[in-house]
């Protein structure tokens, strides 16, 4: 009786024991929270500006680009348009952004412009051919110990951000969790790789503090756009019965 | 009419200034270069107009001063940002004298990017 017991024990031991390494092995880090920009030092801008190692057509969509928008400091956001990445995860306004943590998916909701990040885990990743480009691109995360690596591929070209890129750029960002002061500091490395508009990868950090409690708006951007819109239809109406 | 104050966020009004010129959200009308943001300037005047809306807001102040009386308008922050910097929606109405500290154009003509008011009461938004 005693052995049967002894050995029941010993199962039940080396059950909790494979329960426990398998609590340890999918233990990750929670990211789950409303971030804003990190206030507590430099938050470790990278080579954006004229050092890019961008090749000289690049050099040259950018320049076109800047000549055409610049005299009336003209932008994507002013016409509600989001920046799209890196952009977005770098800086997107200076604005908070939310994550919600699932196992099989993070969501990353940028407040401008509404800007919403999708970081697909295992079977939620779709197939490169079913993928659409989009300006934030198509990402999909695993984890490396308490490291979040997600990978984006699948963007558009965008000349219209700190760091221009093409549509064969891609993105990696390793995102770790520290606590400063007892609150939570989030910081991301990416590094982007264009062989078609660089001639070297290109980095650089963010940093977000975690706000207790915090919230996000809605950024409601395109309803003056449509009110302007009435007002034509309005005055062309008017016209019309003259 | 007026609530007090909430500011969840304190300076991010003030803060959204410093990064204009690589933010694309809040600035469409001019370039952020446009304006002299070391030299700010105060201003009082009645509303006329306020859209507090994103991407950025726009104020329209009767003001009178030696030029006589005439109808300004400015630009600002988005509305995100200025109720985060404690901007409430019956805060400012039709009619109200309130004072401004805006970034004023470069090429001395009028208008300007506000980047504080205070009501009559009080209460103050950005700084």
């Amino acid at each position: 009786m005693s052995s049967r017991i002894a050995t029941c024990l010993r199962y039940v031991s080396i059950m909790g024991l494979i329960a426990g390494i398998g609590f340890a092995q999918t233990e990750t880090p929670d990211f789950t929270g409303i971030w804003t920009n990190y206030a507590g030092g430099p938050r470790g801008r990278g080579q954006a500006g004229p050092d890019l190692p961008l090749r000289d057509e690049a050099q040259a969509k950018v320049a076109e680009y800047r000549a055409l928008v610049s005299p009336l400091g003209e932008t994507p956001g002013g016409y509600c348009l989001g920046t799209g990445m890196p952009g977005s995860m770098l800086g997107s306004g200076g604005y908070p952004m939310e994550v919600i943590q699932r196992p099989d998916q993070i969501t990353i909701v940028y407040e401008a412009h509404n800007e919403i990040r999708r970081v697909y885990f295992g079977d939620r990743i779709i197939l490169e051919g079913d993928r659409v480009p989009e300006r934030n691109g198509y990402s999909t995360g695993r984890w490396e110990g308490d490291t979040l690596i997600v990978e984006t591929t699948q963007l558009k070209e965008q000349v219209n951000q700190r760091y221009a890129h093409s549509d064969r750029a891609s993105i990696v960002e390793r995102y770790t969790l520290t606590e400063e002061d007892g609150r939570k500091v989030l910081t991301a490395e990416m590094t982007m790789t264009d062989p078609d508009f660089y001639t070297e990868p290109v980095s650089d950090v963010k940093r977000w503090s975690i706000i207790p409690n915090g919230f996000l708006m809605t950024y409601e951007c395109n309803e003056p756009i449509w009110q302007n819109r009435l007002e034509e239809l309005r005055a062309a109406a008017e016209t019309s019965t003259q | 009419m007026e609530r007090p104050v909430m500011n969840p966020i304190r300076g991010a009004f003030a803060g959204m200034i410093l990064v204009l010129a690589g933010v694309s959200g809040v600035f469409a009308h001019h370039s952020a270069a446009a304006m002299d943001f070391n030299n700010t300037v105060e201003m009082e005047g009645v509303v006329q107009k306020l859209e507090v809306v994103n991407p950025h807001l726009t104020l329209v102040l009767q003001v009178t001063d030696e030029r006589g009386v005439r109808d300004i308008e400015f630009e600002g922050h988005s509305r995100n940002n200025v109720y985060r910097s404690g901007w409430r929606p019956d805060m400012i109405e039709f009619g109200d004298r309130i004072k401004v500290t805006i970034a004023p154009m470069r090429d001395g003509s009028e208008g300007g990017y506000v980047t504080a008011f205070e009501t009559e009461s009080g209460n103050r938004v950005g700084r």
